[in-house]
């Protein structure tokens, strides 16, 4: 056995007589296995019914009666984001963003919770999830388990002892690495059990093992911290007291300021904020439920031109759909430039809190980790696009069914009485207008494309931990 | 032939204060040298100079006639060290203690090769597979010595080593150093204890404030004297 090997086991050898270290150890593989286990669950349960509710809505939408179309237009349909399958470990930004969203005519309403779901965790425990475990829970265990790996030699004298017997500083490092490493890829098995699991649900290899790797980098990064701190800091208390500083930093400190720069360095309104300011906007654009709304003017021009007719009623098609139409085309570039500008803002907000991953790992691991496990802000924006497509696609499509399936004349009177009623309604079969909505993550290389920055920001805190250690390895003193 | 252990105006200096000062030396093959000093005198960092743990501020450091700092690893490779605080796992028995510093060391040792050496420093048997943690100071001084021991190295380097034994222990440990220098092993000790020094020691050094100040030989086969050398101590300490 090579002394490197030799120094990491005996290094075993202590932490598994050491009762405190044993007990630690068991609280967070019971804390992780418990929460994984939990998230999983949740998680899986969120897919399916999710998957069962878009289902559900798509048919209740199909299966209404002969209605007016524009009723149908306010009947309304509903989006769902199933969480990927990688959410089980990192649900990401689903617990700010919400998860569906009711699509009708006229509005771009925000994401909704599941509200069943939602009143389970008033006290917000479902934030403990598998990802802030490693992200947070794990350095802390690394720094117990290891702030004293070298400062323990140096003050009992056995640095000495272990030096006299021809071993190089460089060596006793890479020993104690070595036990570090072998602990943190422990740490990494309930991991790599999630990310095999996913692949079983669908998920990229590509992805859930990109997610291991980030996970493993940011791990041996804290690792190297702990181990550098033990080599240069002269005493145990000293050292726990750095490394739970540099934790709090990082973890804590670092990304509550991030998120104050970000946000004090891009202004972005949120969605109330934006529809109230769009209001105003929104009313020069007319009425298209009126459609003698001086604002549809010139539209009834150009139409009455184009069909070269001299009124409304003669044109071939329903005039009221026409506005319908024309209206929803509006609004819905008006909802859209807001939308666009709104969703810009928030990733320029999300670059800037990801280039504070240049100030703390953590930063740079949560954003790989929601990148990688497609729970991201840009995966929710894309949602938010892909609905309004949806929404934009079914509401032009009813308006179309207006204009060229019912009757001006008929549509005008559809007051007068429930015959007149009646006759102004279309046949069921004009809502298969509606697309089956599928939402599914990025690709794999997409995901894994987008989460280069933050893994290159690992990568370079590995390496400079690493260089760290070394330096310092070298330099060992009694 | 060179001396397995010299200095060459050895000085020292530790966050800016002289601990050793143009300290010279010599120690033979089969030699027991033993500095004598007081508190601070610069007994153990003298030690520690030929582990290259210390670097001198001046003068040389050499091991079989090689210099320390050209080669640690070869220095560290022929010597045997016990420091002053027995500094072995509490974590670990005898056993486990021993075959792990021997295997950093490059050595293995079987079981009957250990109990060999835990029989020649009196080790009980029963405490051999006990953890140290429960062991006194003396125990694990003899646990100390029975890994220097199988070391085997040609240097064998020992601070303060009667320290905490009992009076019994004491004469056993000297008798088996005298054993270990007719051996042919080079032994340099340092200690405070003069009755110690002069019983073991084929010469003793004393060493004040950095400086060697005075050496005493055994003569004619006989000991060191006592009365002589614990005069100087305490004048050269008093002055």
């Amino acid at each position: 056995m090579s002394p490197v090997t030799r120094i990491a086991r005996e290094e075993w050898r202590l932490w598994m007589r050491s009762k405190v270290v044993v007990a630690a150890a068991l609280i967070v593989a019971t804390l992780l296995a418990a929460t994984t286990l939990l998230t999983i669950n949740r998680i899986a349960a969120e897919q399916s019914e999710r998957l069962e509710q878009q289902i559900a809505a798509e048919k209740t939408f199909f299966a209404q009666p002969d209605r007016h179309p524009h009723r149908m237009v306010h009947y309304g349909h509903y989006a769902f984001r199933p969480p990927p399958p990688l959410a089980m470990f990192e649900p990401g930004v689903d617990a700010v963003t919400g998860q569906s969203i009711f699509l009708e005519g006229h509005r771009q309403n925000t994401a909704m919770f599941a509200d069943t779901k939602a009143a389970a965790d008033l006290g917000g425990f479902a934030a403990l999830t598998p990802a802030s475990l490693y992200q947070l829970l794990l350095p802390l265990l690394l720094i117990v388990l290891g702030h004293a790996l070298f400062l323990r030699e140096r003050e009992s004298g056995t640095l000495a002892v272990m030096l006299a017997q021809g071993q190089s500083g460089t060596k006793l490092a890479a020993g104690k690495a070595l036990a570090l490493l072998t602990v943190i890829t422990i740490f990494m098995i309930p991991l790599v059990a999630v990310a095999v699991y996913s692949t079983s649900l669908g998920e990229s290899g590509l992805a859930a093992f990109s997610l291991v790797g980030g996970y493993f980098v940011y791990l041996c990064v804290w690792g190297a911290i702990v181990l550098a701190a033990s080599i240069i800091l002269k005493q145990r208390a000293v050292s726990l007291g750095v490394l739970i500083f540099a934790w709090l930093f990082a973890a804590l400190v670092v990304p509550r300021f991030a998120i104050n720069a970000s946000s004090a360095m891009v202004d972005a309104p949120g969605k109330i904020e934006s529809d109230l300011v769009m209001l105003a906007e929104q009313r020069k654009l007319g009425d298209g439920h009126n459609a003698a709304d001086p604002a549809f003017q010139r539209l009834q021009a150009e139409v009455l031109e184009q069909y070269e007719v001299e009124t409304i009623e003669e044109l071939p098609i329903n005039w009221r759909g026409v506005v319908a139409s024309y209206s929803e085309a509006e609004l819905t570039e008006l909802l859209n430039g807001y939308a666009e500008k709104r969703m810009n803002l928030e990733a320029a907000q999300s670059r800037i809190f990801d280039f504070f991953g240049l100030a703390s790992p953590t930063i740079a691991i949560s954003s790989a980790s929601r990148t990688l496990s497609g729970t991201d802000l840009a995966t929710h924006h894309r949602f938010l696009r892909e609905s309004e497509t949806l929404r934009f696609d079914f509401v032009q499509s009813l308006n179309e069914v207006h204009a060229e399936e019912l009757d001006y004349a008929i549509d005008m009177n559809r007051n007068a009485g429930p015959e007149a009623s009646r006759r102004a309604r279309v046949n069921a079969e004009a809502w298969q207008v509606l697309d089956e909505f599928r939402f599914v993550p990025d690709s794999a290389g997409e995901r894994t494309s987008r989460a280069m920055m933050s893994m290159g920001t690992l990568t370079f805190w590995l390496l400079l931990a690493v260089a760290f250690v070394f330096i310092s390895a070298r330099r060992v003193r009694l | 032939m060179n001396s397995p252990l010299e200095t060459r105006s050895l000085s020292l200096k530790r966050e800016g204060n002289a601990v050793l000062d143009k300290v010279s030396f010599t120690v033979a093959q089969g030699e027991i040298f033993a500095l004598l000093g007081g508190n601070g005198a610069g007994k153990s960092s003298t030690l520690l100079t030929f582990l290259g743990f210390l670097e001198p501020s001046g003068g040389e450091v050499l091991v079989n006639g090689q210099s320390v700092a050209s080669d640690v690893t070869a220095a560290r490779n022929a010597i045997a060290y016990l420091p002053e605080a027995t500094s072995l796992y509490g974590h670990m028995t005898a056993y486990e203690n021993l075959d792990y510093f021997l295997d950093l060391a490059g050595r293995s040792a079987g079981v009957d090769e250990l109990n060999a050496a835990f029989d020649r420093v009196a080790l009980p048997i029963e405490a051999r597979s006990r953890r140290l943690q429960s062991y006194s100071k003396g125990m694990r001084q003899k646990t100390a010595i029975a890994l220097a021991l199988l070391r085997e190295t040609p240097i064998l380097l020992l601070d303060e080593p009667t320290s905490g034994l009992d009076p019994v222990a004491i004469d056993e440990f000297h008798d088996l150093v005298k054993a270990l220098a007719q051996g042919g092993q080079t032994i340099l000790m340092v200690t405070h204890d003069v009755y110690g020094a002069c019983q073991v020691a084929d010469r003793v050094g004393l060493l004040r404030r950095g400086k060697l100040v005075g050496s005493f030989s055994a003569e004619n086969g006989q000991r060191i004297d006592t009365e002589t050398v614990h005069a100087a101590f305490a004048e050269r300490e008093a002055a």
